[in-house]
């Protein structure tokens, strides 16, 4: 492997693993808190959506991300709401919800700027211009030429990290996931704290998928989160529920994809379809790796009824 | 779970009807259109005419076969989303078996939808045994799947398998001694046989078998099913198993009774549906062809909406999430902690 190729892989592992990093940092504070979404795949596509839309009506991709961030919020409000508050089983509610998300943003898109026949231009994110430090050879291409959105996740990540182990509120957090009795007998609001990480959650997976329409992609196709709301969730067992973990996890992943792209140009003998496989068999592979070793919260799942 | 209740079975289909008629409405009028003459273009074009009441029914076998399979997994608390996935495995062993083996007169067609059921056993086995080692999430593992099946699907119709001619992404004819016998100038088929007897087989089943038992006593609790003895571990890869091979059956029914060859995109979003399908019957295997009727003509009816009113057709998605999150609030039952 020469350096341009490896450089050109590095800097595609940040492109391609940021809109799962965003997805699987707000999955481990829910997972955290002990509450399992696997709807982040329809609360990605409709951030997706919500993202490129929010855009073309205002023209600003930013007030796109924030729409989609309260898209993404309000997919986890729903969650939460049958979830925390009506107990029903959570892992046919994230069925559910990903079924959801797949009809609200192929309903809307095509109700919106997906009717017309001519292609709608989607206002996206800029690149960072870092100026001298974008041209240093290797470090400029792979950490200094990016969207802002990449660096903002980074920037989560650790913050996250500090926050979940360093904080009285992380500890809440944690305790509420371990032990709700305990943590409800203590004094603290055990279904508020669950609610409050599930729209964490959804904040973040809204983020992702819009990371994906307006800077990644520059466009909206339905179904085209495919598989990375999952590949998130499967991130957060990789990374042990830990930020910096999960960190490391996603970035395995988007190299691993980044690879796969490049190595399609590269073999044009071997059919292409082998390696977009790539990233999928990778996943089954490291849950198969690690599922065993890994401590899922103790209370994750379980429903919790406060004692009156 | 339980089968004594019809009651509650009504509930569940009244919640689920009101919330779909409700959410619908709702966004109709998003779209601009009036609900009711949604309505009466939605039932107008699945039940209208006879050309339509085929189209349902031919569309209501797979929903039927793979709501069997997911039923079969979802009873054992095994969440199976990838009857897609073993869907593909099932179409694509029934039509490499056939075309391996060529005419076998009247055993093709029996030995290609054996084939089928193979195909999507070993791929749901798979996931099942991965789960049963391993720890592996058969959620995310199944999703993964899909995904894995759905490339190897493109590279077999573009590559070993493609027609002669080679011009389109599929493969040749199968004999035609294994086309499923076909109604009114092939309008529909016999794979509707197959689906309600199918549907008596697993209910008997699950209902009267070891086999059944055990699925519900590892589905209520696995470490109590343990307990008493039960190996948890055979269940669930015995429980992906069947699932899948009713899901690859359904797979070889569709290239048997509507496609005569292998062919991408067979059944766009039916593992989805299917699982509303089976949610709606709240699992229970004899409500199953009624629940995939009424999504038959949900997804006919929502193809008319979007030809004559221009009302997208992910309209159906939405409504099958509206079903499944009904099925769940049906369910509820207001406890108090002691």
């Amino acid at each position: 492997m020469d350096q341009i190729f490896l450089v050109g892989l590095l800097a595609a592992a940040f492109r391609l693993a940021t809109p799962v990093l965003f997805a699987a940092l707000g999955e481990a504070v829910s997972q955290r808190a002990g509450v399992l979404n696997v709807g982040i795949e329809g609360m990605m596509l409709v951030g997706a959506f919500t993202g490129a839309w929010g855009a073309v009506v205002t023209g600003s991709p930013w007030l796109g991300l924030l729409a989609a961030i309260a898209a993404g919020i309000a997919m986890a409000a729903i969650h939460a709401l049958v979830c925390l508050y009506y107990r029903v089983d959570q892992i046919v509610a994230g069925i559910a919800l990903t079924v959801l998300g797949l009809g609200l943003s192929g309903f809307g898109y095509r109700l919106t700027f997906g009717s017309g026949s001519g292609g709608v231009r989607i206002p996206t994110f800029e690149k960072l211009d870092f100026g001298a430090l974008g041209q240093v050879p290797v470090l400029g291409p792979v950490l200094f030429q990016h969207h802002a959105m990449v660096y903002a996740v980074l920037v989560i990540a650790l913050a996250q990290w500090w926050f979940m182990a360093r904080t009285g509120w992380g500890l809440a957090i944690r305790a509420v996931g371990e032990d709700p009795a305990a943590a409800h007998a203590s004094g603290l609001g055990v279904l508020r704290t669950r609610t409050a990480c599930l729209l964490w959650g959804g904040a973040m997976a809204g983020a992702g998928g819009a990371y994906l329409s307006i800077a990644e992609i520059g466009n909206f196709v339905e179904d085209m989160v495919a598989g990375r709301g999952f590949i998130a969730i499967a991130c957060v067992v990789y990374g042990r529920w830990n930020s910096i973990g999960v960190l490391f996890a996603t970035l395995f992943f988007g190299a691993a994809d980044a690879a796969q792209i490049r190595l399609q140009a590269l073999n044009p003998d071997i059919p292409y379809q082998f390696f977009v496989m790539l990233p999928y068999v990778l996943a089954v592979g490291a849950l198969v790796f690690l599922s065993r070793r890994s401590r899922l919260p103790a209370a994750l799942a379980q429903p919790f009824v406060p004692p009156r | 779970m339980n089968w004594r209740f019809p009651l509650a079975a009504g509930r569940t289909a009244l919640v689920a009807a009101a919330g779909a008629f409700a959410v619908s409405a709702l966004f109709l009028l998003l779209a601009g259109q009036d609900p009711l003459r949604a309505a009466f273009v939605m039932i107008g074009g699945a039940l209208g005419s006879l050309d339509a009441a085929y189209e349902v029914l031919t569309r209501t076998i797979p929903l039927a076969i793979l709501g069997l399979g997911i039923a079969v997994a979802f009873r054992a608390n095994v969440y199976n989303i990838g009857a897609d996935g073993q869907f593909m495995l099932g179409a694509i062993a029934a039509t490499v078996a056939i075309q391996a083996t060529g005419d076998l007169g009247g055993l093709s067609l029996p030995w290609l939808l054996a084939a089928g059921a193979v195909g999507g056993a070993l791929f749901g086995a798979l996931a099942g045994w991965l789960r049963a080692r391993f720890d592996a999430s058969e959620i995310i593992v199944t999703i993964m799947l899909n995904y894995i099946a759905l490339q190897f699907l493109a590279w077999l119709v573009r590559g070993p398998i493609q027609e002669t001619v080679a011009i389109l992404p599929r493969s040749n004819l199968i004999p035609e001694p294994a086309f499923m016998p076909d109604f009114s100038d092939g309008q529909t088929h016999a794979g509707i046989v197959i689906a309600l007897v199918l549907a008596v087989i697993v209910f008997a089943v699950l209902r009267h078998s070891v086999f059944g038992y055990r699925l519900d006593a590892v589905g209520e609790s696995r470490p109590a099913a343990e307990y008493g003895g039960i190996s948890a571990g055979r269940v669930i890869v015995l429980a992906m198993a069947a699932s899948g091979g009713l899901c690859g059956l359904a797979g070889a029914v569709e290239v048997a009774g509507v496609f005569h060859r292998l062919e991408e995109n067979m059944a766009p979003g039916a593992g989805v549906t299917a699982i509303a399908v089976a949610l709606l019957a709240r699992l229970n295997p004899l409500a199953i062809p009624f629940t995939a009727l009424l999504f038959g003509v949900l997804t006919v009816g929502a193809g008319a909406l979007q030809r004559q009113m221009g009302v997208p057709f992910p309209l159906l998605w939405i409504i099958e999430a509206v079903v499944i999150f009904a099925f769940l609030l049906a369910g509820v039952r207001r406890t108090r902690p002691a």
